[in-house]
């Protein structure tokens, strides 16, 4: 496409006429191949979501007609509703505590099990497990492990003389940390695998060369493996932001956002205010609430990869 | 190349078309349907046998599990031969979302039923229900529950089904505690003290086990409490007395904790079914589970009753007064967007399942209809398995059962500002008085 602009004097006619048809032809061949995935993503997410735009400045009860009402469902997110400044706090905090966490988690593992040991493709598989296990049965035996009274990891703790374990999913202190344990066990397996895969790329010339100029493994992991691996944590880190913003089933799941509302993210607010309230345009002014902050820190994401990469 | 590439723009127009006509169309339709059936006289309970062949269909969930719909239809059916009844099954766990979207796109039933009188609000705001208020008024005074489905004075369907909560005892662990079983004169104090002399006596059972459900509690205490006012947003101090109590229950062990409760995943069946606790609070749907489970095994084969829920003070407890208790009604609802044709046919049927006949023919697979007469009480405890007792009969068929859901236009609203409420306080992650005064703030901002 961009050799379009760099092209020299127009040719004569008749070619260029012909040569036009030519890219018209594959353009449409381009678009022929495209076409049965855009034609799904169109219809089942971008009209979706361009009327979500709409519904949101709306007072709709999925049925009917929607009733415009401008910025209503925004003045009232913003200045009314308590409920949505507590999901968003506890989405930020899980953000920032669920990111970091993961992918340290993650990186960590896959350094760990990237090397020719016995088991390696065992111990991977293992850690990849929960991310395939489904999240029912996750939050179900996870939520038996923290019982405050009977569960295996309170009487782990009283054994070491731990007094007064924490209720976890049962105390609004500790319902979340419990939340985020959960999360970055299920998830680190995944992006472990993506940081695996960057490793792979990392050249041994390059350890040698390292090892040669005497760095020890400390400084070979600071110096040439974090830097090779920057294409691939700048992608996990930009996924796990957003899958931490968007974070529903473990939640529900797990607590149901309780005790109280002390686990109550965004997503969940949206499903209860659009399927137990049956207020969907309600609902969607949040969800563009969610949208925008997901857009605005991806795209401060790329412009510090930007400038990294400088 | 080019007419395949246009051809598929084309199919993405349309799609794109499609796509927003679901999501804005069935009410546009429905907006402008005459309401159907406001003419034709349809209180009565059956249709002339000479009228011409209607199919109706009728909405149901898990019919393998859920016998009541096919029971009604047959019974009908074979009253009115000229009335063929079909039903449409959803997923019980989403029906409400399920029957939302088939209104949505048109597609709804002839026949809605109301699982949840809280999502009545909604269907009515979106011009989904026909006014039923001529088949309701003509009902027969025996039939109660009605009222959860009336908004602004007109109703919206009709209860063919009344659960009601009781209070289920195990005899034995009674007896062998050596505490009197309850008579029918219990306060929740007198259950209270019945629960710690059990729990004391029984060496590791449970005198009491209480639901995790936001009901368990705040039903008792909304349906008993002189004045309570669950709509009206402004006080909701009502639900402390009874929080206190629950909590002591909890702190002094009389009854399992909220917190091993909900980690644990505890099923009342299994609580109460396994002896695990000697009494507990739960709605009249649970005597046919544990009548099947008993037959089967599933449960432990000990001797069990019910009496009345135990109540706020005095003034209600006896077998000579009414006890007060709560529970939300199973509806009928009539589509707006029916044929017109077949108005008549579904008012009659939705007029024959609150009617004498239907509620024999429920009682007789375990499920208490919304009339209560001798016939149906009796047939109710023809069942095999179920106790006798007179105070058992007395708990299922005399009772002043108010709604769980009473209709207002917030009530989704507040019942999930009060559910949280119930989770914090029971958890103990907050005092009472600071998880009413947060749900209370939050509601009025919310109504506001």
């Amino acid at each position: 496409m961009s050799t379009t602009a760099i092209e020299p004097a127009p040719p004569p006619t008749r070619p260029r006429k012909r040569r036009s048809a030519l890219r018209w032809h594959n353009t449409l061949r381009g678009w022929s191949f495209i076409a049965p995935n855009f034609i799904g993503f169109a219809a089942l997410t971008l009209v979706p979501i361009i009327i979500l735009f709409y519904v949101s400045l709306t007072e709709w009860g999925a049925l009917g007609d929607p009733k415009w009402i401008g910025e209503e469902n925004f003045t009232k997110l913003f200045t009314r509703d308590m409920r949505f400044r507590t999901a968003l706090w506890n989405t930020l905090y899980y953000t920032i505590v669920h990111m970091p966490l993961t992918l340290v988690a993650s990186l960590g593992l896959a350094v760990l099990l990237n090397r020719k040991m016995r088991g390696a493709a065992f111990f991977r598989t293992a850690a990849f497990f929960p991310y395939i296990t489904s999240i029912v049965a996750i939050a179900m035996v996870w939520n038996l492990m923290f019982s405050p009274d009977y569960g295996p990891i309170n009487q782990i703790l009283r054994f070491f003389g731990v007094d007064n374990p924490p209720g976890w999913t049962v105390s609004s202190t500790w319902a979340m940390p419990a939340v985020i344990v959960v999360g970055t066990w299920r998830e680190m397996g995944y992006y472990m695998l993506l940081f695996l895969a960057g490793l792979q790329t990392i050249p041994r010339e390059l350890y040698e060369a390292a090892t040669v100029d005497g760095a020890g493994a400390w400084s070979r992991f600071w110096h040439v493996t974090v830097p090779c691996l920057r294409p691939t944590t700048f992608f996990v880190t930009v996924m796990l932001t957003i899958g931490s913003m968007k974070v529903f089933d473990l939640v529900f799941v797990m607590t149901e956002g309780g005790p109280g509302r002390s686990t109550l993210v965004i997503s969940q607010l949206i499903w209860q205010q659009a399927f137990a309230e049956g207020d969907f345009g309600y609902a969607s002014a949040i969800s563009v609430v969610l949208f925008a902050i997901c857009l605005v820190l991806t795209l401060i994401q790329f412009w510090v990869n930007r400038r990294a990469e400088r | 190349m080019k007419k395949t590439t246009l051809g598929m723009l084309t199919a993405l127009a349309t799609a794109g078309a499609l796509t927003l006509a679901a999501c804005g169309g069935g009410g546009g339709d429905e907006s402008t349907t005459p309401a159907g059936g406001q003419t034709t006289s349809g209180a009565q309970a059956s249709v002339d046998p000479g009228a011409e062949p209607v199919t109706l269909t009728l909405a149901g969930w898990s019919l393998e599990t859920t016998p009541e719909f096919q029971v009604l239809a047959d019974a009908f059916m074979a009253a009115n031969s000229n009335v063929t009844i079909e039903l449409k099954e959803y997923d019980a766990n989403d029906y409400g979302t399920l029957m939302l979207a088939d209104m949505a796109a048109g597609n709804a039933p002839d026949i809605i039923t109301i699982k949840e009188a809280k999502a009545l609000g909604q269907w009515v705001d979106g011009g989904q229900l026909l006014d039923v208020t001529d088949v309701v008024s003509a009902l027969p005074a025996n039939v109660s529950g009605a009222g959860s489905y009336t908004i602004d004075g007109v109703n919206y369907a009709a209860p063919y089904r009344q659960d009601s909560w009781v209070l289920f005892y195990n005899a034995d662990l009674f007896s062998q505690a050596g505490v009197a079983v309850p008579d029918g004169s219990w306060t929740w104090d007198d259950y209270a003290t019945a629960a710690k002399a059990l729990t004391a006596n029984l060496g590791g059972k449970k005198g009491a086990y209480e639901h995790s459900w936001q009901s368990t509690l705040q039903g008792f205490a909304q349906a008993q409490t002189p004045g309570a006012d669950l709509g009206g947003g402004q006080d909701y101090s009502y639900l402390k007395p009874y929080y206190e109590r629950v909590l002591d229950l909890q702190t002094s062990g009389a009854q399992e904790t909220y917190g091993n409760i909900t980690t644990n995943k505890l099923t009342y069946q299994g609580q109460f079914g396994k002896q695990e606790a000697a009494m507990m609070a739960m709605g009249s749907w649970y005597v046919a589970t544990l009548i099947t489970q008993q037959a089967s095994g599933e449960a432990d084969s000990f001797t069990w009753g019910m009496a009345p829920i135990p109540q706020y003070d005095s003034s209600t407890t006896g077998t000579d007064k009414v006890p007060v208790t709560f529970g939300d009604p199973t509806g009928l609802g009539i589509n707006a967007g029916i044929d017109s044709s077949k108005v008549a046919a579904a008012k009659a049927f939705i007029a024959f399942a609150a009617s004498d006949a239907a509620g024999e023919a429920l009682a007789k697979i375990g499920i208490l209809s919304s009339v209560s007469s001798d016939a149906v009480t009796a047939a109710y405890f023809a069942q095999a398995g179920i106790p006798t007792d007179e105070l058992s009969k007395f708990a299922i068929s005399t009772h002043d059962t108010r709604p769980e859901n009473p209709q207002s236009p917030n009530i989704a609203a507040i019942q999930t500002a009060l559910g949280e409420a119930h989770t914090a306080i029971m958890s103990g992650s907050s005092a009472i008085d600071d998880a009413i005064a947060l749900a209370t703030s939050t509601i009025q901002s919310e109504i506001g």
